[in-house]
């Protein structure tokens, strides 16, 4: 506890986690405090747009996705989203008869038969980029009677890996893809009423608080955590550390629990400040009074463990530059995918920024519940691993059997020995 | 003579201390294909990855100006020395600039190799770019004598582009991506403010 103590005064007096305090505090005041800042009022009748929402119908889903394939074959050119930048794919020609060969078995057509739907379908003239191509209107390709969506999604995966990763034929995307329907003004207002009967209020604003402070939390710890770390060495008091009779185990834990702990301080805070916010703007509704804590931690802890832990390991192994350069690719290819799965519920195994930018949505948050469950404790048991691994590091520099990996100064793996 | 020594101080730390941040700076730049294309890009497209993704190395080569000294011993041993320090971090920086302009300029000779629209705006869009985002860590990692705290500034500067967008103004990172050139002058009278305010506040922060 005494250790514990320690640590946590380091880290308050620090400038990087006070730099964090203000980062973290301008993030939330901006996103989640401005985007959510009026009470919401059920929706009226007549308005012009009432937003999509995904039915998960297997034939719309083979139908859409037939049209769209069919649509690109015939134009030789595929807009992906590998990291959520802009991709063109052109395939040649082995790989472009491999995508006839499944257009065929999906549609029961043979090539005959797709180049007469491309003689009767309309062209219009795109211009993309330096490239202008000719954009076939097919909007109603037929499916094969034998065609089960289980094949159907075989094909896809394929389809996807041929194109290289990051299409719309992605099978975790297909259903977001490819079976969204526009909301009548019944479906709105279910929307609108799940929000208080069955989020009943507070589950809704965890959401988005996860989703906007989840966005900083993986990346912002790997700072505090890599100038700690790095800390010792820099004013030379690795080896006093060293000497002590405390187990490294217990050094490296309760430098990492220290870390964690203080870094969520800031964001446990905005969670009573949202709550408040909450019980005063709805004023007399059934509101979950711990939801607001539940979700967001489960949500946001592993985000700040994970970035902890990478700042710590790298730093031991290599440098505190090496760390952030790690989180921050992590973090990009994360943020990036993440914008490109829609920002609303689609959260796959392995996400490492969790996404869901609506208050409402709730059943497309809870398609995937299953795989955010497994996501989150997967990244905190990889975090807990991460910082055993680096209890073994430093065991290992204490021993004097490894001094880490130098990029500069004396031993570095740049200068020539001489 | 002096011409002779800042050579050898330019070679030193190329040698010593900068290598990696160049060869990390360049495994940025290859590794671009994998995230996006550039090939056929019409202005706009191709203000994408110059603007969102080449100006990172900004941040890789400007910011770790103040690090070989980071260490305050060191820092005292070479305050000690004849040549002043400043001079030496000052030719560090051009170097990192030049060396930054080099990379970028070869990365636009590229596209337009793979038949994208890019002109001498692209090219001075994203060095500004890059320009402000190493400003911004060199400026921060020296008064704060902490290269952690430079990266980290540097970074957050970066996801606020992201999230309050054009709120930014004349600041704004991204705006060739919407095919506005003005704010680029306004990033390079930033970069060079903050390069030049660097030295007289790290003296003021230090005597406190």
């Amino acid at each position: 506890m005494m250790l514990f103590r320690k640590e946590c005064g380091k880290i308050f007096c620090s400038l990087t986690y006070i730099l964090y305090c203000l980062l973290v505090i301008l993030m939330i005041i901006s996103q989640y405090f401005i985007d959510s800042g009026q009470r919401l009022y059920p929706p009226s009748k007549g308005d012009y747009d009432y937003g999509e929402k995904i039915v998960e119908d297997h034939d719309l889903i083979m139908s859409t996705a037939a049209d769209a394939l069919t649509v690109e074959f015939l134009s030789n050119r595929y807009v992906c989203y590998p990291f959520g930048f802009y991709k063109a794919v052109h395939l040649d020609n082995e790989e472009q008869a491999k995508i006839e060969k499944y257009i065929c078995e999906i549609t029961g057509l043979d090539s005959t038969g797709i180049a007469e739907k491309k003689k009767s379908a309309e062209v219009c003239y795109i211009t993309d980029g330096t490239h202008d191509y000719g954009e076939y209107a097919i909007r109603d390709m037929p499916i094969s009677e034998s065609m089960t969506y289980e094949r159907f999604t075989d094909i896809m995966e394929d389809v996807d890996n041929i194109l290289g990763g990051g299409s719309d034929y992605a099978v975790d995307g297909l259903v977001y893809q490819f079976s969204r329907v526009p909301m009548t003004y019944e479906d709105a207002v279910d929307d609108y009423n799940s929000i208080f009967n069955d989020d009943r209020v507070t589950n809704a604003y965890a959401r988005l608080f996860g989703d906007y402070a989840g966005i900083v939390l993986a990346i912002l710890p790997v700072f505090v955590a890599a100038a700690l770390t790095a800390a010792d060495r820099r004013r030379r008091m690795s080896e006093l550390v060293y000497s002590r009779r405390s187990s490294s185990l217990r050094i490296v834990f309760t430098r990492f629990i220290a870390l964690v702990t203080t870094m969520f301080i800031p964001v446990f805070v905005f969670m009573v400040i949202a709550l408040i916010q909450i019980l005063i703007r709805y004023n007399g509704s059934d509101i979950d009074m711990t939801a607001m804590f539940t979700l967001p931690t489960f949500w946001l802890l592993p985000n700040i463990m994970a970035a902890t832990a990478t700042g710590m390991l790298v730093t031991e192994i290599l440098s505190a530059g090496a760390a952030i350069l790690v989180q921050f690719v992590w973090w990009f290819m994360g943020l990036m995918a993440g914008g490109t799965a829609g920002l609303s519920g689609r959260i796959g195994k392995f996400t490492f920024i969790c996404r869901h930018n609506a208050l409402g949505n709730r059943n497309e948050f809870l398609m995937n519940w299953d795989n955010f469950v497994f996501n989150r404790v997967f990244y905190m048991v990889i975090s807990i691993a991460a910082v055993l691994f680096t209890v073994g590091i430093y065991e290992l520099k204490r021993g004097g059997s490894f001094n880490g990996i130098r990029l500069f100064g004396k031993g570095s793996i740049f200068r020539r020995k001489t | 003579m002096v011409s002779g020594c800042l050579a050898r101080v330019v070679y030193s730390d190329v040698k010593h201390n900068f290598l990696i941040h160049y060869i990390v700076a360049l495994g940025i730049l290859l590794a671009s294909p994998i995230f996006f294309s550039l090939s056929q890009l019409d202005c706009i497209l191709a203000a994408q990855p110059l603007e969102v993704y080449v100006p990172l190395i900004g941040i890789v080569l400007m910011t770790p100006v103040f690090l070989p000294e980071q260490n305050e011993s060191i820092y005292d041993v070479v305050r000690s020395k004849k040549f002043n320090h400043d001079i030496v971090c000052i030719i560090r920086l051009l170097c990192s600039v030049v060396i930054a302009a080099v990379m970028i300029g070869a990365y636009v000779l590229y596209m337009k190799h793979c038949n994208s629209q890019v002109t001498v705006r692209h090219f001075i869009g994203s060095s500004a770019t890059a320009f402000l985002l190493g400003a911004i860590g060199f400026a921060f990692a020296g008064i704060g004598r902490n290269v952690i705290i430079g990266y980290m500034a540097s970074v957050m500067y970066y996801i606020l582009n992201f999230s309050f967008g054009t709120k930014l103004g004349y600041f704004y990172l991204f705006s060739m991506m919407h095919g506005s050139f003005a704010e680029k002058k306004w990033l390079l009278t930033g970069a060079f403010v903050l390069s030049t305010a660097v030295f007289p506040l790290r003296r003021v922060f230090r005597d406190r």
